[in-house]
């Protein structure tokens, strides 16, 4: 008896050992910084976060605007938008790839992944390229004679939304994967067996089955895209964001008082849509 | 297959992040900037610092650089400037003025030698009392600048501040798809412009050129006039396209705008792709911008900085280093030395005519800066 307890007192300190290098940093570049916004955020503006400083919630009061909550509303509608549509696109291709040969299923895992290895902005910057006026898009219209004058496909909302999927898609199609893989597929022939028809044996079986898969990934494709901003500026599409409502009053207003409430709330805003997708049943990702 | 999968997903993530913070380094530092300079003991001094800081331990041959990236040549400005006196030049980089005046208040004007920045954070930092004076037995070249560059207001005695370049932001149209004449900013609101214009996505600039066009300053801070602007301002929306901060001149270039209100030197790049394009001088008035070079009050080597500004003052230095940043240079004995593809450009030669239409943006208090964001806020959310 005593001896095993020692043995388990051994392995709890190895794995202590194992994690301490890890916590110490999460506590120095996720904890600290993060503790000082809060701080920041909770003292009076122009103030900067120290002992004795006098702490007030009017920084989070004067977020209290109609404007304001349109920014994050604008921001939110466009997170959502991103998700769908990498969700249509991402289910479908997840599936595919997970129901394809071994030989396509490397090629097409290849295709998710090889673009990563570029820089996200040299990639978004590439379609600009191909989506401007006297771009390569537009003249395969014209060639085509489908449209007599260029169509400005740049700076419009639908050219954001574009960059947000591209970006973002493969956090969808890697979990669906994943779902769609491990999934018995002698259950989806059991169901055609008795008689359900392919659509049906889809939204009965598969669907659930592979219900996992789809939130982490509608989790993992919504949190990133509330933040994003750059890409809405980098389209030219000029929308305003939270993030561009923090960094201009960071940066123009330079009271970062105000502008560390409002990370604050982007914060709390994401945590609590990962505790609602934890709260409801969602493992931890599939990726930490 | 799972742990395959993981690593996958962890790369993807890591490249994005990546993407990210290539992309937006004034985003970036603006979310890291309050740990990062309101709080400097907490935090470990950047690499550039701490070797900067050992240089000086060392010897005096060294002088330290902060300025934007990209904003002074190593091959043709800095690397003679080694070679001719031996003094090791180190350059440290910020990402806005705003952080710059951080920064140097936390070292109490030291630690950098060489500080080049915009015009009205040189003002709030020669008030702070961060600035000291060049020596003019070593910077004997000073009257080089044209005067209608010296005696400004960051400076209204000449003894701090060495003028590096300057700009006006400026319209550039394509003649061949607009059929009105523009002469200035009034012209923006022709209704024949519908969904082509391209304008800086920043509070201060855009609701300034409203302001100019309503023949009022960029820098006030009257709210009926404020709320005016707003209004007219909204009145222009139909008419644009984009809203982008810097490389507005790809939109014209690409067909995808066919008028631009930006600044030198995307005007100046903007012509360069297609010299058919035709640039405005608004009638209504000008912005402008100075960018100077100083020496902090506690600089650890002063006289390394001397040296170095009456380097950048010789004609051949400024015309250099005009050329290369795309911009106007104040520096009157450079005009003579300066390429000729550069005087005959109208965006860079221009702006001795119209000077005394310029006005700067200044930097306002933060309660007033928070009136033209809430404006430019509320006009965005439009888009």
């Amino acid at each position: 008896m005593t001896h095993k307890s020692a043995a388990k007192r051994g392995e709890a300190r190895r794995s202590a050992l194992f994690v301490a290098p890890m916590a110490c940093i999460a506590v120095l570049l996720v904890a600290l910084p993060l503790i000082y916004v809060l701080g920041t955020s909770l003292v009076q503006s122009g103030q900067s976060f120290s002992l004795g400083a006098a702490f007030t919630l009017d920084n989070y009061r004067s977020l209290l605007r109609a404007d304001y909550l349109k920014v994050f509303l604008n921001s939110l509608q466009l997170a959502l938008l991103t998700t769908v549509i990498s969700l249509l696109v991402g289910y479908p291709f997840g599936y595919c790839m997970a129901r394809a040969g071994r030989r396509y299923k490397a090629l097409l895992m290849l295709l998710v992944i090889i673009p990563f290895w570029t820089s996200a902005l040299v990639r978004i910057y590439g379609w600009k390229i191909l989506l401007q006026a006297n771009g390569p898009i537009n003249g395969v219209l014209r060639a085509l004679g489908l449209i007599d004058k260029n169509i400005k496909f740049l700076g419009s909302y639908g050219s954001v939304l574009l960059a947000m999927v591209y970006c973002l898609i493969s956090f969808m199609i890697l979990p669906c994967h994943s779902a769609v893989d491990k999934m018995d597929f002698t259950m989806v022939e059991a169901a055609r067996d008795l008689g359900a028809r392919p659509w049906r044996a889809f939204l009965t079986v598969t669907l659930p089955l592979t219900m996992p898969g789809i939130l982490a990934g509608c989790v993992l494709v919504f949190v990133p895209s509330v933040g994003l901003f750059y890409l809405s500026d980098i389209m030219g599409g000029g929308l305003m964001l939270v993030g561009n409502l923090i960094r201009d009053q960071l940066l123009k207003v330079r009271d970062w008082n105000t502008g560390s409430a409002m990370s604050m709330v982007l914060i709390v805003l994401t945590a609590g849509i990962y505790l609602i997708y934890r709260r409801s049943g969602g493992d931890d990702l599939g990726v930490f | 297959m799972k742990k395959g999968l993981l690593v996958c997903m962890a790369l993807c993530l890591m490249f994005l992040l990546a993407g990210c913070s290539s992309d937006n380094n004034a985003a970036t530092e603006a979310t890291a900037a309050p740990v990062e300079t309101e709080a400097p003991e907490e935090t470990e001094a950047p690499a550039e610092e701490t070797e900067a800081a050992e240089d000086a331990a060392d010897g005096d041959a060294v002088l330290n650089i902060f300025t934007w990236e990209g904003y002074i040549d190593y091959e043709t400005v800095i690397k003679p400037f080694e070679e001719e006196t031996g003094i090791k030049v180190n350059y440290a980089t910020f990402a806005s003025n705003e952080e710059m005046y951080e920064k140097l208040s936390a070292v109490n004007g030291g630690d950098y030698d060489i500080i080049l920045a915009s015009d009205y954070i040189l003002n709030t930092t020669r008030e702070a009392g961060l600035m000291q004076k060049f020596d003019p037995e070593i910077v004997t070249n000073y009257g080089n600048l044209n005067e209608d560059f010296t005696h400004q207001f960051f400076d209204p005695d000449n003894e701090y501040v060495i003028p590096y370049v300057s700009g006006i932001p400026l319209i550039v149209y394509d003649p061949s798809v607009v059929d009105i004449e523009i002469k200035g900013f009034n012209d923006l609101w022709d209704s024949s412009l519908a969904d082509s214009l391209g304008l800086i996505d920043d509070a201060r600039v855009t609701i300034g050129m409203v302001l100019l066009s309503m023949g009022q300053s960029m820098n006030t801070t009257d709210e009926a006039v404020l709320a005016e602007a707003a209004e007219k301002l909204e009145e222009l929306r139909p008419n644009i396209h984009v809203l982008e901060y810097e490389n507005l001149h790809n939109y014209l270039v690409s067909g995808d705008v066919s008028v631009a209100y930006t600044f030198t030197p995307f005007v100046a790049l903007a012509l360069d792709a297609n010299p058919d394009l035709q640039v405005v001088w608004p009638q209504e008035g000008l912005g402008f911008g100075i960018d100077g070079c100083f020496i902090p009050v506690n600089a650890p080597h002063a006289k390394n900085a001397n040296l170095f500004l009456e380097y950048l003052l010789r004609p051949e230095v400024a015309a250099v280093c005009a050329e290369w940043q795309y911009y106007c240079s104040p520096n009157e004995a450079a005009q003579d030395v300066l390429a000729d593809w550069y005087k005959e450009n109208p965006v860079f030669s221009g702006i001795y005519e119209r000077i005394d239409d310029a006005e700067y943006v200044l930097n306002l208090s933060s309660e007033d800066e928070q009136k033209f964001q809430d404006i430019w806020t509320k006009f965005k959310l439009g888009f």
